[in-house]
């Protein structure tokens, strides 16, 4: 198993794996949240399925092109133009004479000028990504972890607050890339984990668009206990709970113990069709009158979504080359301070550590 | 003459300033021609990409701004008016259809009662000034206003005044809409959304099956005609989205987050964030075109073997004789 490129010392045998206990998620409370899981699973599946086929990655990942390439398409781009345009305009030109004819010419010049300016950005972007890009490989120099957790806790302390709840958006890579497919994934969020832990955060919520992590539970699971012993030593292991919302599976090492983080694992499906399922129950409990629809408040819909998905992040880290929300749960994202780095693909300490940093100097007033 | 060159803009600044300097030259008659000109060949050379449909604008920064330069806050509200006509003005010349603002929220509630009596009077005002007679902007663009938001919280007689305007503006339904939020916020919509198609479900309109994500976007205040979010900016720096079209802008929308203070927010500073859609937005389209062609290329060929391939021999079989 190959697993990232930073973590070369760990030796997959010797790790004994934890005492793992998975246990289901507890259906506690009251008439409307016990019977939502079954509603839900059935109709949110189908919707599932349909979405995957159509597309696999989420909007606008695609961003920085190579110049030339750039180039070759907007001159196909103007050739298409003039092609489309004169076919069309065909009529006009007849029937309004010469004017169309120059009103036609200013057109397709205006957008070869659109096109050249487009090029000259093309060449700027690419500038500015060789510069961020090194100003990020010098950041990474800089705050380095050391895998120590003392260095991240004198790292977080210098600040004068951090937050409660984090949520990270996170992509997943081709096969082929640098610290890409599944095992990329997973050894990123075991390192996200950690820093967590370290910094003090109680909750860390992981958004993948498609989810692919919930397959590999026991494995995220083993992962993030073996590169936790790599911080915090084998004895005393903070104490991980890994939920993930959708599935309601909820995995706990060491169950008699306070837990030290929650790891909640988010995709799409928590989101937007989690609304419709939850409009679907609220809407069936007005018609049996066990509901009225004065009582529908925003208080009620955002404690039926604390309990199905999870409670708002305060800071949420997209670790994506542009500000992309990906169809994020839109409820949760409301006061949400969002960080990003352009440019930027990896999920490194120093991107982390930064959004800490920004979170504590950004001044929170709600309506004021 | 320009009004602002009277005012002295700080008290301590030396007499001839960059600022003034640039003020004394965009009073040239001529330059402000050229600069008119400019800004027509601008949008001319725009128009010709692509154009986002509906641009969101949380206009943040008009306390900041007051308070920066020793305005009292009715000045910074009203710096900040002028500049939304200008960004009104700049995005429907180029064709966006819908312009939404976040004019004030329901959690501006709790602010001083001399601030949002304030507030609600300069909204109703700069309203009334943008549709009072016929050659106001408003009509003579041919903008429709309409008021998105809980109704039921605006005061009656600031109610009735927004009514009419939004009926005056009604008659000239078409292309350009500009969505008031007022007062608004985007939990508010949803669960409003949430109530209505359990109303609709109460007296069996719909059926259960009909619920899903499309309804629920058409039952939000904005309804079915407003098209999909393109952008949302934000100005003053604040990288947060304070419940502002949260689920309409979290997919396929570009957010931009710009420190310039919203009185300080102009043509060229809205033109740059268009610039840059209609930029990617271009790549986008020749990059999926360019994987779309490569693919059917592949299917194809790979269908046509099977096809192109001679006749086999007839069939002998054992099992069915």
């Amino acid at each position: 198993m190959s697993i990232g490129n930073t973590d070369e010392t760990v030796a997959t045998d010797a790790i004994v794996p934890d005492s793992i206990t998975a246990t289901a998620l507890p259906a506690n409370g009251d008439g409307l949240v016990s019977r939502k899981p079954t509603a839900r699973v059935q109709v949110v599946k189908p919707l599932e399925v349909s979405t995957d086929t159509a597309q696999k990655h989420p909007p606008n990942s695609l961003r920085n092109t190579g110049i030339v390439s750039v180039f070759f398409w907007l001159v196909d781009e103007l050739r298409r133009f003039i092609g489309g345009g004169s076919s069309s305009a065909a009529n006009d030109s007849k029937s309004t004479g010469s004017t169309s004819t120059i009103n036609l010419f200013i057109t397709y010049f205006n957008h070869a000028i659109l096109l050249i300016i487009f090029f000259i950005i093309s060449i700027y972007k690419n500038y500015l990504y060789v510069r961020r890009r090194i100003h990020l490989k010098f950041l990474n120099l800089t705050y380095f972890p050391n895998k120590s957790p003392h260095i991240i806790r004198d790292d977080v302390n210098k600040l004068s607050r951090i937050p409660k709840r984090v949520s990270c958006i996170v992509n997943f890579k081709d096969e082929e890339e640098e610290n890409g497919g599944i095992d990329g994934l997973i050894n990123d969020i075991s390192e996200l984990t950690a820093w967590s832990v370290s910094a003090g955060i109680q909750e860390l919520s992981i958004y993948e668009y498609n989810g692919v992590i919930n397959d590999y539970y026991l494995e995220l699971n083993r992962y993030i206990n073996k590169n936790l012993k790599n911080y915090f030593g084998t004895e005393y292991v903070p104490n991980i709970s890994i939920k993930s919302p959708h599935s309601s599976k909820v995995l706990v090492n060491k169950p008699e113990k306070p837990i030290d983080l929650y790891v909640n694992l988010l995709s799409k499906v928590d989101g937007k069709p989690t609304i419709v399922e939850l409009t679907k129950t609220i809407s069936e409990l007005a018609i049996n009158r066990e509901l009225s629809v004065k009582d529908i408040t925003i208080d009620l819909i955002n404690d039926e979504l604390v309990e199905l998905v999870g409670s708002e992040p305060d800071l949420m880290i997209i670790f994506n080359p542009n500000l992309d929300l990906q169809d994020y749960p839109p409820w949760h994202i409301r006061l949400t301070e969002l960080y990003w780095e352009p440019d930027n693909k990896d999920i490194t300490y120093a991107v982390f550590i930064r959004a800490l940093q920004n979170y504590a100097k950004a001044k929170v007033n709600v309506g004021k | 003459m320009n009004p602002n060159l009277s005012t002295p803009s700080s008290t301590q600044a030396p007499l001839v300033s960059a600022g003034t300097l640039k003020k004394l030259l965009f009073a040239f008659p001529l330059f402000a021609y050229l600069q008119g000109f400019f800004k027509d060949l601008v949008i001319s050379i725009m128009k010709t990409g692509p154009v986002p449909q509906h641009v969101a604008v949380i206009m943040d920064g008009n306390r900041t701004f007051a308070r920066k330069r020793n305005l009292p806050l009715k000045e910074g509200h009203t710096a900040g008016a002028e500049s939304l006509v200008g960004v009104l003005d700049a995005c429907y010349r180029l064709g966006v259809s819908c312009v939404t603002i976040y004019a004030f929220s329901i959690e501006n509630f709790h602010r001083s009662k001399e601030e949002v009596d304030t507030l609600f009077g300069l909204l109703r005002e700069k309203l009334n000034y943008l549709s009072q007679n016929e050659d106001s902007y408003a009509m003579y663009n041919k903008v429709q206003v309409k008021i998105i938001g809980n109704k039921a919280m605006i005061p009656e007689d600031i109610l009735k005044d927004l009514e009419r305007v939004e009926e005056r503006t009604n008659h000239n339904f078409g292309k350009r809409v500009l969505n008031v939020c007022f007062p608004y916020t985007s939990r508010d919509d949803i669960t409003g959304a949430i109530r209505s198609i359990s109303e609709k479900r109460i007296n069996h309109e719909i059926n259960k099956e009909d619920i899903n994500m499309d309804l629920l976007d058409i039952s939000m205040y904005f309804g079915p005609e407003t098209p999909p979010l393109d952008i949302m900016i934000r100005t003053s720096g604040h990288t947060r989205l304070s419940d502002f079209m949260i689920w309409q802008c979290n997919y396929d929308c570009t957010l931009e987050f710009v420190d310039t203070l919203w009185p300080d927010f102009k043509f060229f500073d809205i033109m740059a964030i268009l610039f840059k859609w209609g930029y990617y937005k271009t790549l986008e389209t020749e990059k999926l075109k360019h994987l779309g062609k490569r693919k059917a290329k592949l299917h194809q060929t790979a269908q046509d073997i099977l096809k192109d391939l001679p006749a086999h021999p007839p069939y002998r079989s054992v099992s069915d004789r």
